[in-house]
């Protein structure tokens, strides 16, 4: 049963062609790699999938929703409530503490602050970095804020986690450490990661693994 | 690495004699260990027999040996099975899988298909790698990185040869 | 040293070379520090174009001389229509070789005249058509530049046979000092308040300019640092960037000066119109912008700095900022205060207020704003933690960094502040202008001088002929000096001529009224007085003296009462009530009596006083006005130029929040929040800061405090839509940084 299915991508920048045909599925609970060479058009395809940016051409389906056929609050709204996010940096609001970032989802769901915090800080705890809640993610370490980031992306239950290079800025101890809780939450919630990475030994956290090149996707297991 | 592959993989460009044989295969992959005719000759002895070659004629001219030899359909078909079996994930691979991608684009077939062939199948071993390093302890964790890292150097090279096909083909081809 | 100057090559080698990036900074930074260079250039030249003015006005006065074979007669002219003052002079030529007033190529012949091209312009126009019948002469030239106080001067020099010599029209040439008007006191003090009050802000801008995109610079220090450049030579760096960027400005600055000044004609204001020429700056006030410009941008890009700790791998600004302490902060307040009130009540009584501690004060008591509003901004947002998220967002960015958005609002508020005090004095001061006219204003009376050189008897009868003229009558008008020495204005007439003047009730001939002033001091005649009477100082004792009311203090006589006492050559005054039913009649009158010229003045009503008078106010008032708008305009430049900066500065996060589903919503409210709150700070305190700082003033100038909320509302209101639509012109890029582009690394 696929929860994330995408047909036909094509997506252009000007004159460079990020998206060529791309097809992919992705299926409920599971772990899927994007890799794939800088500028083969991997992070064009994640944010396809996710709704963050339309195509230009083609399909992408979220169970029966047409993503491409969505407005773009709706879309907001879907990915606020849906999905979850992680970055390679840059994502957290520098102002806000870790605790507040990571409620932050869940305040404009409508839920009150003291709820939210609260759930905020399990989810800290869970990730190891509660000892952290109450600073900001400038004096956090560059692995604590990426468990932060974690934290919040999980916060709202999502069923798809996307994750573009989540390691991308960390050392191989903290990438692991990363990668390895992200997955293991993900997996007890089962939720899916849609993970773009180019490395190898990230890509080895994953069930099974899509090859963008040229602005095509091939994906492995589907094609056969 | 199997020599039988490779003269195989050379012929699928067209009828050679031995000695031509030799001169290809050195140029390209016997950089530090070049054919002996004694080898050459029982290869090809050995895939005449197994139906993967044929007589082709013997060339005018002198010199010691001017037999020519030629692919047969049996023969595409062998090395088309090697080609598409990816190597067992191991060190050091990098000699036959560059053999592999050569001859991949020498025959005019995509190098493409061969490395993602073996990216799966490396990362298939790093799934399992991986797999075992969260549930082990300390000394396994330290065993499987050792593995994981020398398989991702394999899988790097592998992106850095995909990035650069194009350049190689036209290299290999010329 | 040497190692020194080289540091700061290198920065400004940054700030010029290399991408169009930072061409585009650059420019930014230019044009920034460019408007505030011309505003502050403007406000330079005010002292020349008014220096100039004063000057053309002297040397176009008449020196009166009492030899007999003077070539030249002049009588003064001044023709009032409508609202306006026409002023010029009646000529005759007696000698070849006359002197010539400034502007004047030839002297006008009988029956000749030169009229300024505004003059002309007017009476070629629609609007001009019953000004024509006042000028029947043949137009036979214009006054040129020189000649003129500004473009649009209403002024004429008319040729006239007639005139005859006489004790004080002997002229030998032009060039007079004692003609230069000047600014009053009140009216230089207010002047001087504005400027600081208008100019101040702009400082505040030229700094806000110098630190624009601080955030890359800071970038680009670091990588410095990379390359092995210590903390101090960094710093030196920066300076050169600064310096570069306000060299740029001072170009922009002076080019654009010259841009203007072709237009400063076209000034539609009439009394702020100016010519071309007079905008030069002075020479010392040029030299200080040149100087403190750039110094500004230095100290202020070195200032910012001073919590920052650029490292060789990126910049740490210090996480927990120094909470603000209020004590520093209130000194300038209560210093401006202080000195203020200590000048309160000097104006008027004899000892006039010093100039600089009142500058001093006003000064000190704007610099209280921006002071006292970052402390503000941080205690207000420390304790609260936002409500909703996009008001979380807010209130954490501006608990982060109170400064820069209390600084930016800053520079609105001083300005807000500043034109609430100006507005309250002005107020104050027309209020007091207004009152005296209050009870005048119904006066239907054409008022008709005449010229002590001249002897009309037939003007009663012409007046008398003008269709809406109801009736005519006669005073005699001098003064009187009491046995204190005091001076009183005197009116000789019939009962029904000095009735048009003021409020008797009763009155047979032989009654002498007096309308007391104001004050009991100034003195009052009463009956049994001996005062010395016109010109001749006749001794005359006063008869039963009865009160009256009226609005000009003085003795009214009826003629019968001082009949035989041998006064001659005194002031001939005649008064013509008019039925302002009638269109135009007072215009209509006064064309009537045109073949008079110089022979005659005439003024309206209150109307015309009140606008001469008013017409100081009016000038200082206009130029506030648009100062002010000028400078909001600054403002909302450099508030904009903050706000696109801020949001390209956050890109990344914005970016990420909104794939993450946050609503482009929740972050636009987070952005008009970030300003509102300082904004709404900044209003509370500029408006409270003006009103005391009028009410302060207005003691200095011993006025009634008078609050103008009318004007009041209307700038609050300006500064508020400006940064409503500041925020709004920011969303645009709020836009283009949330979409998916935005998270693209570079």
């Amino acid at each position: 049963m696929s929860l994330v299915k995408a047909e036909g991508l094509f997506k252009s920048f000007g004159k460079t062609r990020a998206l060529d045909g791309a097809d992919i599925t992705i299926r409920a609970g599971e772990v899927v790699a994007i890799m794939g060479p800088s500028g083969s058009g991997k992070s064009t395809l994640l944010h396809c999938l996710a709704g963050i940016m339309p195509p230009d051409k083609g399909t992408v389906m979220y169970r029966d929703q047409d993503l491409t056929a969505m407005g773009d609050s709706a879309r907001s709204e879907l990915r606020r409530t849906e999905f979850g996010f992680v970055f390679q940096f840059g994502q957290l609001v520098p102002e806000l503490t870790c605790v507040e970032n990571v409620a932050l989802p869940l305040r404009l769901s409508g839920v009150k602050r003291k709820q939210a915090e609260r759930a905020a800080l399990d989810w800290l705890a869970k990730l190891e970095v509660d000892t952290v809640a109450d600073q900001r993610p400038g004096e956090t370490s560059g692995g604590q804020g990426q468990r932060v980031a974690i934290a919040r992306a999980l916060v709202t239950g999502p069923k798809v986690i996307f994750a573009d290079e989540p390691t991308g800025a960390l050392d191989s101890l903290n990438g692991e450490r990363v990668m390895h809780l992200l997955t293991t939450a993900a997996r007890d919630t089962g939720a899916a990661v849609v993970l773009v990475t180019h490395e190898a030994r990230v890509a080895a956290y994953s069930d099974r693994e899509v090859v963008v090149r040229d602005g095509r996707a091939r994906d492995v297991e589907f094609a056969r | 690495m199997s020599i039988g592959h490779a003269l195989l993989g050379l012929l699928e460009g067209g009828p050679r004699h031995g000695y031509d044989l030799k001169r290809a295969y050195d140029e390209r992959f016997g950089q530090d260990r070049p054919l002996h005719y004694g080898q050459v000759y029982s290869t090809l002895s050995r895939l005449l027999k197994n139906g993967l070659v044929t007589d082709a004629g013997v060339e005018a001219g002198d010199g010691p040996e001017r037999k020519r030899y030629a692919i047969t359909d049996a023969g595409v078909t062998d090395v088309e099975r090697w080609l598409s079996t990816p190597e067992k994930p191991e060190p050091y691979l990098q000699n036959t899988l560059y053999s592999k991608v050569v001859l991949a684009l020498l025959s005019g077939r995509g190098a493409t298909e061969v490395l993602d062939a073996q990216r799966s199948a490396h990362l298939t071993a790093m799934r399992e790698l991986t797999r075992r390093k969260a549930d082990g302890d300390l000394a396994d964790q330290l065993i499987c990185d050792f593995a994981l890292f020398h398989l991702e150097a394999d899988l790097r090279w592998l992106e850095l040869t995909a990035a650069r096909i194009d350049q190689l083909a036209a290299e290999v081809t010329r | 040293m040497n190692r020194v100057f080289a540091d700061l090559a290198l920065g400004v080698r940054l700030a010029v070379g290399g991408s169009r990036k930072s061409w585009v900074r650059l420019l930014l930074q230019g044009v920034g520090i460019g408007l505030c260079v011309a505003v502050l250039l403007l406000a330079a030249s005010v002292p020349t174009a008014f220096g100039n003015r004063q000057q053309r006005e002297e040397a176009a006065g008449p020196v009166t001389t009492e030899s007999a074979d003077a070539p030249l007669l002049v009588e003064n002219g001044s023709v009032a229509f409508r609202d306006d003052n026409v002023r010029g002079m009646y000529v005759r030529v007696l000698a070849p070789g006359a002197p010539k007033p400034p502007g004047v190529e030839r002297l006008p012949a009988d029956g000749e005249i030169l009229v300024s091209p505004a003059l002309a312009e007017l009476l070629a126009s629609r609007e001009g058509e019953l000004l024509r019948p006042r000028f029947p002469q043949k137009v036979v030239g214009t006054i040129g530049d020189e000649g003129l106080e500004s473009p649009s001067q209403l002024r004429f020099l008319a040729g006239d046979g007639k005139i005859e010599p006489a004790e004080d029209n002997r002229v030998s040439g032009f060039g007079n000092a004692e003609y230069g008007e000047g600014l009053p006191e009140v009216m230089l003090l207010l002047s001087i308040v504005s400027a600081v009050v208008l100019l101040f802000p702009v400082l505040v801008f030229v700094s806000v300019s110098a630190r624009l995109a601080a955030a890359q610079r800071d970038r680009r220090l670091a990588a410095l640092r990379l390359v092995g450049a210590g903390a101090t030579r960094v710093r030196l760096i920066a300076s050169g960037e600064a310096l570069a960027g306000a060299v740029v400005g001072l170009v922009i600055g002076f080019g654009l000066l010259h841009a203007v000044r072709p237009f400063v004609g076209d000034i539609p204001i009439s009394q702020l119109a100016l010519f071309p020429a007079d905008v030069v700056p002075t020479l010392p006030l040029t030299l200080v912008v040149v100087v403190a410009v750039p110094a500004l941008a230095v100290l202020t890009s070195v200032f910012a700095m001073r919590r920052l700790i650029i490292e060789p791998l990126g910049v740490v600004r210090e996480q927990k900022p120094v909470r603000r302490r209020l004590w520093w902060r209130v000194v300038p307040a209560l210093g401006g205060a202080a000195l203020l009130a200590s000048q309160a009540g000097l104006f008027g009584s004899g000892s006039k207020p010093n100039d600089a501690v009142v500058v001093g004060g006003v000064v000190l008591l704007l610099f209280a704003i921006p002071a006292l509003l970052p402390w503000l901004v941080e205690r207000v947002v420390s304790g609260t933690r936002g409500a909703t998220p996009a008001l979380q967002l807010a209130v954490r960015r501006l608990q982060l960094d109170a400064g820069t958005a209390a600084r930016v609002v800053g520079g609105v508020a001083v300005v807000l502040a500043g034109v609430v005090t100006l507005q309250m004095i002005f107020a104050t001061a027309e209020r007091e202008v207004r009152g005296d006219r209050a009870a005048s204003a119904d006066v239907k009376h054409l008022t008709v001088d005449v010229s002590g050189n001249a002897d009309l008897p037939q003007l009663p009868g012409v007046l008398a002929g003008v269709k809406g003229v109801v009736d005519v009558q006669e005073l005699t008008s001098t003064y009187a000096v009491g046995p204190e020495r005091q001076h009183f204005a005197v009116k000789i007439g019939s009962c029904d001529a000095l009735r048009l003047s003021t409020g008797i009730g009763s009155c047979a001939d032989g009654d002498v009224f007096v309308v007391p002033p104001a004050s009991a001091e100034w003195g009052t005649v009463q009956t049994g007085d001996t005062i010395a009477l016109g010109k001749a100082r006749v001794p005359w004792t006063a008869p039963e003296v009865k009160q009256a009311a009226g609005n000009d203090t003085g003795l009214y006589i009826t003629s019968a009462a001082v009949a035989g006492i041998g006064l001659t050559g005194e002031l001939k005054e005649v008064q013509a009530e008019v039925d302002l039913a009638v269109p135009d009649v007072v215009e209509h009158a006064r064309n009537a009596i045109a073949p008079y010229g110089w022979r005659v003045h005439t003024y309206f009503g209150g109307e015309d006083i009140s606008d001469r008078v008013e017409e100081s106010f009016s000038l200082v008032r206009n130029a506030l006005y648009g100062a002010a708008l000028v400078t909001l305009l600054l403002a909302a430049a450099s508030l904009l130029v903050v706000g696109l900066e801020q949001v390209r500065e956050r890109r990344r996060p914005l970016a990420a929040m909104a794939a993450s589903g946050i609503p482009r919503s929740t972050l636009a409210w987070s952005l008009v929040w970030q300003n509102a709150i300082p904004l709404v700070l900044s209003t509370v305190v500029s408006v409270a800061t003006g009103v005391v700082l009028g009410a302060l003033v207005a003691r200095v100038l011993d006025g009634e405090v008078v609050f103008d909320w009318a004007g009041t509302g209307l700038v609050t209101a300006v500064s508020v839509g400006m940064v409503a639509l500041v925020t709004v012109a920011t969303l645009p890029s709020l836009r283009r940084a949330t979409g998916a582009l935005g998270l693209r690394t570079e």
